[in-house]
């Protein structure tokens, strides 16, 4: 006997199959007692679906395939073959954690191209000339690398979600690159003015023409400025700036107003999709009720 | 041969009295804008006799007998207020008007909430325009009334009259674009590039305050800038602050347009120009200005940056009246109503030109392009053929 003891303790199932046996009787011994619990308490004419009884049904019938399952389980042939898958274990978490690796650096090289190429892309511009190109730069690096990551495809039950707020950032950041260009063009007449006032006042210092009366100055800059305003406004490069402006104002809006929809929508308040839906019924509706008037239908 | 010489001496002493003007002027300025100051707009008394949704028809009350038989209609811009024909006394058309014995209307377009963005040109003109000519004509027992339009309520009045022919008796159009094929004004420049399905989608109405910054735009220099140096430099006047505190009013208190309208209003007309080719359909009818036979008058500015005589002048070559009379006024789009120059001829001189057609109509005639008091002289009858290639401004 005590021969035999020791020789099952060397064996790896035993444990296994003492715990199973030791859970088994500890959760028939809690069920008997909550059942005892649970006669005290439900009342004697309970009915059928009473939700206490129906309880305690679901608890036995969890207990009885415990039951079966433990005493399958304790048995010396499972117990052997999840040993020996248990001997495989570190094997089979190498290669998982080996493909996931891979493919996780995989993604990360591609990540790092992308970046790499951000370099190159400039290359195209001239940043000696900064004033001019940065912004169509920073544009074009924006369009050709960074947008990209706002388009990753989401996943899972945010997606949607997640989609939307990813437009809102793009959009808001092609927004700000085209203000900016906008405003670098507003602001070349400023410069431009005054470069063009040094020289006219060269020109009347050299004749000996300056004016006495300071307001004089400034009248010649208005004027110069005014000019150099009308011929930027008539340039397609101003039109061309202004209607990008307008379209990336408008794309920025309404991808915003998306996030903001899906925000009203956590609340009890109509969102303006809804409004404008109930609108348009009204405009249809008075649309055809002055209609029937003018043929003199009365209401 | 001497060195030219820079009047520092003189500069500096210029500045030096400058800067004394300037803080006497601070001082007597900040006494002005303390007190009370009349800067109130649009005071002519009126009565509102109409009313449909957002839009009123008022009816301003007659300071001497009537002396047209034919009510007149002014059908403002959507864009802006039709306060502007009455911004201060002395300085409105308005008063001029009911001074020279003109039953006046005038519809206030009111502010567009979100709920009018489905308002297309067709509502405006076909609906409210035609709801408002039909309630004229009722109480006054009449079956056409005189139309005037201003700007954009121009075109409305123009399409208007093209489609409902048998209710005008006489057409007066300012500063009305209808032709939107020309690179002289900015607008027209701009506008060919807008994307205003994007915009009208984006929107619903078109802000006011995106419109009104596309026209400090217009000259940044000069309404950005130079306006308000120049407010500045006569602070200290209070009948100057008070005249420059209305325009602001006016001009800052802009109702958003209707998206539909909008959207219609820059596709068919800037973008395709089809109003003046006869082709714009409004309300499932096509526009045809032939259609239009009364009298005609067509004022513009010729420095009108907005809208300029280009856009304005082939009008009276299109419809189809023989009575016809093109008014090119030395000054600018508003300057018209509110320059004091102007005052004294326009208001005055279309109340000449509805008296002389308010009786029994006259041989029909067909005029050439005028520019105010002097060439008003020049008008001779031409060939309607012949007057669409030859008409000049002088």
């Amino acid at each position: 006997m005590g021969n035999d003891n020791q020789k099952d303790k060397g064996k790896p199932e035993d444990p296994m199959s003492a715990w199973m046996k030791t859970a088994g009787t500890f959760w028939e011994g809690m069920f008997q007692t909550w059942t005892q619990a649970m006669d005290g308490m439900t009342a004697p004419n309970a009915p059928k679906g009473d939700k206490t009884s129906q309880a305690k049904t679901s608890f036995d019938t969890a207990m009885k395939a415990f039951r079966n399952f433990s005493k399958v389980a304790s048995g010396p042939d499972s117990m052997e073959s999840l040993f020996k898958g248990a001997g495989a274990m570190p094997q089979i978490l190498a290669k998982m954690a080996q493909t996931g690796l891979g493919g996780f650096l995989q993604f990360q090289q591609k990540w790092l191209e992308r970046a790499g190429q951000l370099g190159k892309s400039t290359e195209a511009y001239k940043f000696e000339d900064l004033d001019e190109n940065a912004f169509r730069a920073w544009a074009g690096i924006y369009e050709t690398e960074f947008k990209r990551f706002f388009n990753i495809p989401q996943l899972g039950l945010t997606r949607f979600y997640q989609e939307k707020m990813n437009q809102a950032v793009d959009k808001f950041n092609i927004f700000q690159t085209t203000q900016a260009e906008f405003q670098r063009l507003l602001y070349l007449p400023i410069t431009r003015s005054f470069g063009v006032l040094q020289e006219k006042l060269g020109e009347m210092t050299k004749d000996g023409d300056l004016p006495e009366d300071p307001k004089t100055y400034y009248q010649m800059w208005v004027k110069i400025l005014e000019g150099h305003y009308m011929t930027l406004f008539q340039s397609p490069e101003y039109t061309h700036t202004l209607g990008q402006t307008m379209d990336a104002m408008s794309e920025f809006s309404h991808a915003k107003n998306e996030v903001i929809q899906d925000i009203l929508g956590m609340f009890p308040i109509p969102t303006e999709k809804e409004i404008d839906e109930l609108y348009k019924e009204i405009y249809l509706l008075k649309k055809r009720i002055n209609a029937l008037e003018k043929l003199g239908v009365k209401p | 041969m001497s060195q030219p010489k820079i009047p520092v001496d003189l500069i500096l002493s210029k500045l030096a009295e400058d800067a004394e003007r300037v803080h006497a002027r601070t001082h007597k300025a900040a006494d002005i804008l303390l007190e009370p100051l009349d800067t109130e707009i649009a005071t002519t008394p009126y009565d509102v006799v109409y009313e449909e949704d957002r839009v009123k028809l008022k009816h301003y009350i007659p300071t001497t007998k009537s002396r047209l038989k034919t009510p007149l209609l002014v059908v403002y811009a959507l864009i802006n207020r039709e306060t502007m024909l009455d911004l201060q006394p002395g300085k409105s058309v308005v008063q001029t008007f009911l001074n020279e014995g003109i039953d006046l209307y005038m519809i206030d377009w009111g502010y567009p909430t979100r709920k009018d963005k489905f308002l297309t040109i067709d509502d405006h003109v076909n609906g409210y325009m035609d709801n408002v000519v039909n309630y004229i004509c009722k109480k006054h027992g009449i079956p056409k009334i005189n139309l005037m339009g201003i700007c954009m309520g121009g075109t409305f009045s123009v399409i208007y009259s093209a489609l409902h022919p048998q209710k005008i008796k006489n057409l007066i159009t300012t500063v009305t674009p209808t032709n939107f094929d020309t690179d002289k004004g900015l607008l027209h420049i701009w506008m060919k590039d807008i994307d205003a399905d994007k915009i009208t989608d984006t929107y619903g109405n078109i802000p006011a305050d995106v419109m009104n910054f596309g026209f400090l735009l217009l000259n940044p220099a000069r309404l950005m800038l130079d306006k308000y140096i120049g407010f500045f430099e006569n602070m200290d006047n209070k009948a100057f602050i008070e005249n420059f505190i209305r325009m602001e009013k006016w001009i800052f208190d802009s109702p958003d347009v209707p998206g539909e309208t909008f959207r219609q209003f820059i596709k068919d007309c800037y973008q395709k120009n089809l109003l003046i080719q006869s082709k714009m359909e409004v309300g499932g009818n096509r526009v045809d200005l032939k259609k239009i036979t009364i009298p005609v008058l067509n004022y513009y500015g010729k420095y009108d940056h907005l809208v300029p005589p280009e856009a304005c002048e082939r009008l009276t070559g299109a419809v189809g009246s023989k009575d016809t009379e093109d008014v090119c006024l030395d000054t600018g789009h508003i300057g018209i109503y509110v320059s004091s120059k102007c005052q004294k001829e326009f208001a005055p001189r279309v109340s000449k030109w509805l008296k002389k057609r308010d009786t029994v109509s006259r041989k029909p005639r067909k005029k050439k392009a005028t520019t105010g008091k002097t060439a008003a002289r020049k008008i001779a009858a031409k060939p309607r053929s012949s007057s669409r290639s030859t008409k000049k401004k002088t």
